[in-house]
Parts: structure tokens; sequence; C-alpha cells
């Protein structure tokens, strides 16, 4: 199995995909979490299970600087406190409610999600600019194979044929599947952005092409 | 998880009104079965071995080992006057004992069931009276009070409405609430829950209704838009299956009908479709 060594960051979203006062489900190494941004624009992430219920938390709503569950309205704040449990209003909910919460850094467009409380920073990405996300069955020796070129240490692969244009970020996921960021180098216009998507497009291909026959398995 | 202590009780298994001669393939707690009509309802489990069964509120029920007591009874299901109302089914991908334990609960009506059965700020849950009766070995919670913007088709308006619920069965729930045209009469909506495996059921709503306004279609087409609404919960509820130790889950004072569930499944091993030790 392919690891990569970008410490305890996994990039597991663009910041274009996490709009003010939403939340999408995302994944890292310790499983399926809630990433959300609250009305002021402040990332959180939490663990997918809201501890009342276990409902996932990725289905609720954002509310001012707070996440909501949409089973019965339990409020977390940041920090993963629980801070509101509407079928009781009066109460102020005990502190060992809490959702479990992971640390969440942006930079140059990418959301990193850390497994442990980290002491260091996420990777830097120069100059490239993010322009879309997708996932993928397949692995990512298939991926440094399709592309002609191996991953760095961050997860990024350059593609032989498109170097000056186009860099992918991968993250491998629990589940078997890849999940590619596909970043833009230097100057882009409207019509380069598409070309370089469909050139993503056909690489994902390539790679699910080259994962199914197990020439890279 | 253990399917001995269920195997004996009653399951609801199809519709008899929809039966026909080419019968239904179904499965009950993991063994497919074939629920046909000659006449009156057969159920033939696996190598053509006859299942026990009865035919009772709408449904055909039967049971993969021997059953000891007879079907629960619901006396509202022979009152002259009521109408009985075969909701259908709804296939859930969860465990047969989530889905009762969300039947039974009120605290979602306003974030679930948003503007029908609930609606923000009136989110408060009164304390109500939970008990596990001996003498009919049932759990009851009674003196349950909920806001409710439109409690059921025939409400026009916003009503506070008062609940009693009632565990029959391990798998089978009955509420009663208020009947908005007969003040001293109560409506009867029941979940008959079809264990098809540990993580995947058949849901059977049926009603024993005061209502001689509302048509039919639109009797099942509001309680089918109500439990649709809760399974797309109850498919993201983590774990799928029921835990029944306490510490992965934290309950409140609204949760002590949900509470008593557990300790009631608990007491008698009623343990298929729940989780024991926390993972
Ligand atoms: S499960 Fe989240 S509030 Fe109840
Ligand atoms: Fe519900």
């Amino acid at each position: 199995m392919h690891t990569l060594t970008t410490g305890p960051w996994t990039p597991v979203a663009l910041s274009a995909d996490l709009p003010v006062g939403t939340v999408i489900p995302a994944r890292i190494p310790a499983g399926s979490i809630a990433l959300w941004r609250s009305e002021s624009g402040r990332l959180s992430a939490s663990a997918d299970r809201c501890p009342h219920r276990g409902m996932s938390l990725s289905h609720g709503f954002v509310r001012g600087e707070n996440l909501s569950c949409i089973y019965h309205g339990w409020s977390y704040a940041r920090s993963g406190k629980c801070v509101r449990i509407p079928a009781h209003p009066g109460l102020e909910p005990p502190e060992a409610i809490r959702a479990k919460t992971f640390a969440v850094e942006e930079a140059g467009g990418v959301i990193w999600v850390a497994t442990d409380e980290a002491a260091t920073t996420p990777p830097v990405l120069e100059g490239l600019m993010p322009l879309r996300s997708m996932t993928t069955s397949a692995g990512i020796a298939a991926i440094e194979a399709a592309a002609g070129a191996k991953a760095t240490a961050e997860g990024l692969v350059v593609p032989a044929e498109n170097a000056d244009t186009l860099c992918l970020l991968l993250s491998a996921r629990d589940d078997g599947q890849t999940l590619i960021h596909v970043l833009l180098k230097g100057e882009t216009t409207a019509d380069s952005r598409i070309a370089a998507s469909r050139v993503a497009e056909s690489l994902r291909r390539a790679a699910e092409d080259l994962q199914k026959k197990g020439i890279a398995a | 998880m253990s399917i001995q202590a269920m195997i004996d009780e009653w399951y609801p298994v199809g519709i008899f009104a929809q039966l026909d001669e080419a019968g239904r393939n179904t499965m009950l707690m993991g063994e497919p079965i074939v629920v046909t009509k000659d006449g009156n309802a057969r159920v033939t489990g696996r190598n053509g071995r006859s299942l026990p069964v009865k035919v009772r509120y709408g449904h055909v029920w039967t049971s993969l080992g021997e059953p000891k007591k007879d079907l629960f009874p619901i006396p509202e299901a022979d009152q002259p006057g009521r109408r009985f109302v075969d909701v259908g089914v709804v296939r859930v991908r969860c465990s047969p004992l989530r889905a009762v334990e969300n039947f039974l609960d009120i605290a979602h009506f306003p974030f679930v069931h948003t503007d029908i059965l609930g609606a923000e700020p009136h989110t408060e849950v009164q304390n109500y009276k939970v008990e596990i009766r001996e003498d009919v070995d049932e759990v009851w919670a009674t003196q349950v009070k909920f806001y409710q913007p439109q409690a059921a088709k025939s409400a026009s308006g916003g009503i506070t409405t008062e609940y009693m619920y009632r565990v029959a069965a391990p798998t089978c729930t009955v509420l009663y609430k208020t009947c908005p045209p007969r003040p001293t009469e109560w409506d009867v909506i029941t979940l008959f829950v079809q264990p098809l495996t540990e993580e995947l059921c058949d849901v059977w709503p049926w009603m024993a209704l005061f209502d001689d306004e509302t048509s039919m279609t639109d009797l099942i087409h509001f309680q089918q838009t109500i439990f649709l609404q809760d399974r797309s919960i109850l498919e993201n509820q983590i774990p799928r299956l029921l835990p029944l130790d306490p510490g992965m889950e934290i309950p409140t004072r609204a949760d002590m009908t949900s509470i008593a569930y557990r300790r009631w499944l608990k007491r008698h091993n009623y343990t298929y479709g729940a989780q024991l030790v926390a993972q």
C-alpha cells in the first residue's frame, strides 16, 4: 500500500466547495467527518456522529457559529461542546456532551484536517490554484502510472505530459477510493481551465483502467 | 446479538388484501419466505416448511419459531366507526429496533417533520410518564404532549397533541393520539416492523382512525411522507445496530421512552438488531 507523508494532515476539500454557513461530509484516515463553515466564515471539523443518537452530523445544518444535528437539533460549537438541546431549552448542556473535533487549516484554497492535535502546519503548495476535486476507485500507484510521474511526499503528482499546466494533489481514503484535487499552475483562462479539467478526467479514466487490469495493483 | 429470544414472536410479512396466488417472496430474520394466498394466507419457509399464520390488523403475521403467546391485542381494531388504513411498506436500511425507537421519539418532530408534526420554536419536551407494565409485559409512555402545526390530515392549524406510546412486541409499537373530530377517543397509528435482517427492515404502518372526510389516498400519502422523512434519519445513524449498552449514546429526559425500551429489550434478551458491547 502506498503511503503519503503529509504528516497528520489530509487535504479533504477545496475552500470553494464549502461556502459560508454550510456543512459537507469528508473523510480522514480516522473515519468520516463533518466539515463546516460558520456564518462568520470560521472552519471546523468534527467526527460525523452526533453523541446523542448517532446521527450523521454532516446531514445537519449550520446556524450562526454552531453546527446543529438534523435529528433533534442539538447544537455544537467549534470546540465540539454541545451548547443547546432544543427538547430542554432551559437546560445548560453538561460539559461532558461533546462531539469529537479535529484540527483544520485552510491554505491556498485547500482545506486540510489533522488526525491529532497537530503542532505542525499543513504543506504549503506554492503557485498552485485549485480547480476542482474528484474521487476515483483507482489507487495512488495506478494514478502515478497513468500520469507517468511519481507522487511527492506531499501527495503531488505532476503529469508528465502536462507538467506546465497541471498538478494533482492525492489523498488515499479509508474506503479504498482516492480523492484527487486538480490544481493549476500559473496564469489561467476560462479555456485553459476547461482544458485542464478534461485532461484530469482522462487521467482518471486511464488510472481506473489500469487499476481494473491490475497492472498497478 | 442473537435470534433466539425473538424467534417465537409474530412478525408482519405483508398486507392481506394485497396478496395473490403468485405470492410475495420476502425474508424474515435472514430466512427467505414466501407469502401466498389460497383462500387463506400461507407462509412457507426454507425447504417448504409451513410457518404459523395469523391474519390481523390488515396484515399477515408469521413466526420462524413456535409462538407461545397470541398476537398482542388492539381493541380499537374492533371498534365500529373507525377507518382502517393499510399504509403500505417502506423499506429501511436500519436495525428493526432503531425503526421502533425512532417511532417512540417526539423530540425530532420539529427538525425531521418540520411544519407537519412540529416546528421551531416549539421544541420543548414536557415531562411524561414511562413504565413497563408487568401484567402485559409492555412498555408504556403516557401524558406525552407536543405542539404540532398539523397533527393529522384532519387537523387544520396548530394544536397541542397528546400521545400515548406502547411497545407491544420487540418490533411492534402502537401510538394513540388526540383525535381532532372526537375529543373523547384516540386515533391509533401503529408501526409493525418486519426484520429482514439485523440491519434491514420493512416497515408496515397501519392506522385505525376516526376520519370520514379525508380520502384514503390522502391518508396514505400523509403517513408515507412522514415515514420517508424518518427513513432519511434511520439510514444515517451510526452504528446501524441499536446500542443497548450505556456509554455509546447520551440520552436526556426527553428520551425516557427509549431508555425504557432498551432496558426492556435487554431484560428479555431481545437483541436481534442490537449491539451489546460498545465498539
Ligand atoms: S442524534 Fe443528534 S440531536 Fe439527536
Ligand atoms: Fe418521525
